[in-house]
């Protein structure tokens, strides 16, 4: 029946390509057009968050922290609704992470807050006995990188199109207007914090590390 | 013999048996075959260094199989995978909602003891992380719930004023009421308003009543709060004031208390955390 086509490579390559082109159509088109688009309310990061997140990723705590939740009842008891694609939109790169040394924190912002994660950071086992993740205490003393935050909001801005500046989105505005954007959003966590330092650093006009990471953290929702 | 008893022993060993014996007849015949048989039949014409090939016809159960196959593919291809796909989270959606539903109908009358054991289980994940194992609040790092709803508690709580869970009057201030005054209010409330036992000072209950208009402005004559404007003070300790809490979350003095509203826990789940809480303080 096929025998034409044994004798005939060209038309034979052609066949395979149409069978796994279509096979990729099937698979790959669905999430181009919708699943993997934004989920609706989904808002890229401020320059705050930002630098937090570049803190998270400084300090590996993907390597130990997942960010995905997958579909299992054991999974959304504990950590909330299981994620979509869609969430991770603005994520540049994702943090998926790939293991669980530590809880998963997809969605640490609705259950963890600003007084948790200071005392957390500071001496883990102090709030969660037997804890083996180690004292974040530099956080407090190092300042976040906010210039560097602000450089990568405006290269996806221009880059890729992320809706910065549009109705209803963050706002990223010039270097100046963003730098006191970042000082405002900082003003209730570092209000929340117990930190003299930290406060002190506040009132100078300096941003800790501790405080672009809590802003981040308190995001994930 | 023992292990002989045991019927998937039996047919194992049978089968076991019965594989050997046909494996050395098959074996046997083909050995044998390859000693006597001739070759017959029409060649192909084909050549490969003195090979030649047999001009044999499809066997027809295994054409069938094939075409049948074919047309299963086609199907799959157009209709089969694309519009009828197996999905993760509809299978995930199917299960919880079933699981729900048995918990849900076999826990819906449970008793208070079993609740407190289920409000254990969901405390020590949900609420253990900030307010300790014990409850006892890590050292002020929130609230000591081994005291939560206790009269002294709540001389404290007029005392120091509370910023309360966001309810449309607002926070309650510090200092509307002196101690002594304040004690009176909660021998008054606790055996009037929430009737949640004997006061430790019943001799201060009628002055304590006199004194409640400084707190019926916000939670009504009766201390229900005035449908919704501030906290019903007549469920306060009990479990429905800590399902109201963990419905609002709870901006506190030592720090905020998210609302657990995101359909991680189940009502019944946290009546039942509101059980345990309230054991805590036996």
């Amino acid at each position: 029946m096929f025998h034409w086509l044994e004798k005939n490579p060209f038309f034979f390559a052609v066949g395979v390509f149409v069978v796994i082109a279509y096979a990729g159509i099937v698979e790959i088109l669905p999430d181009f057009a919708e699943r993997a688009r934004p989920v609706e309310g989904r808002k890229p990061y401020t320059v705050l968050q930002l630098a937090g997140r570049d803190v998270y990723i400084k300090d590996s705590c993907n390597a130990c922290h997942s960010q995905l939740i997958r579909p299992f009842k054991s999974e959304t008891d504990r950590y909330g609704m299981y994620s979509l694609s869609g969430e991770f939109a603005y994520d540049r790169p994702f943090l998926w992470g790939s293991k669980r040394t530590g809880p998963d924190l997809m969605r640490v912002g609705n259950y963890r807050t600003t007084d948790w994660h200071e005392n957390h950071m500071l001496d883990p086992t102090s709030i969660v006995p037997g804890s083996i993740m180690p004292a974040y205490k530099h956080m407090f003393n190092n300042v976040a990188d906010i210039e560097t935050a602000y450089a990568e909001a405006y290269t996806v801005k221009k880059v890729f199109n992320v809706p910065y500046d549009q109705p209803d989105m963050p706002k990223l505005g010039t270097w100046d207007e963003a730098q006191k954007a970042v000082l405002e959003e900082a003003k209730p966590i570092v209000e929340a914090m117990k930190s003299q330092e930290v406060k002190e650093a506040y009132a100078r006009g300096e941003i800790k590390e501790i405080v672009a990471i809590i802003a981040y953290l308190n995001s994930l929702k | 013999m023992n292990w002989l008893s045991d019927n998937v022993n039996l047919l194992s060993l049978i089968g076991a048996a019965a594989i050997i014996i046909i494996t050395g007849f098959v074996a046997g015949k083909y050995i044998k075959q390859m000693k006597t048989d001739k070759s017959t039949g029409e060649l192909t014409g084909d050549d490969w260094d003195g090979i030649g090939e047999y001009k044999n016809p499809l066997p027809m159960g295994w054409a069938i199989m094939f075409l049948l196959t074919t047309i299963w593919a086609i199907w799959y291809f157009l209709a089969g995978y694309p519009l009828n796909a197996y999905s993760q989270i509809g299978e995930y959606n199917e299960e919880v909602q079933a699981y729900n539903d048995r918990f849900e109908s076999k826990w819906s009358n449970a008793d208070k003891e079993t609740l407190k054991q289920m409000g254990k289980g969901v405390f020590f994940v949900q609420c253990a992380p900030c307010h300790g194992i014990t409850g006892d609040g890590i050292n002020g790092k929130a609230q000591d719930l081994t005291a939560w709803a206790t009269e002294d508690f709540i001389v404290h709580t007029i005392v120091n004023g509370t910023k309360g869970s966001n309810y449309p009057l607002g926070e309650m201030p510090a200092g509307l009421l002196d101690e002594e005054s304040a004690k009176a209010v909660a021998a008054y409330m606790v055996e009037k308003i929430s009737k949640t036992g004997q006061s430790k000072n019943p001799d201060l209950v009628a002055t304590g009543e006199a004194l409640w208009a400084t707190c019926s402005a916000c939670h009504g004559e009766d201390g229900k709060g005035m449908e919704g404007s501030a906290p019903d003070l007549t469920t306060y300790g009990h479990a429905e004031f800590v399902v109201e809490v963990l419905n609002r979350g709870k901006v506190g003095v030592i720090g905020n208390m998210p609302a657990f509203n995101d359909g991680r826990l189940t009502g019944i789940q946290k009546q039942a955390v509101g059980e345990y809480i309230l054991s805590l303080t036996e």
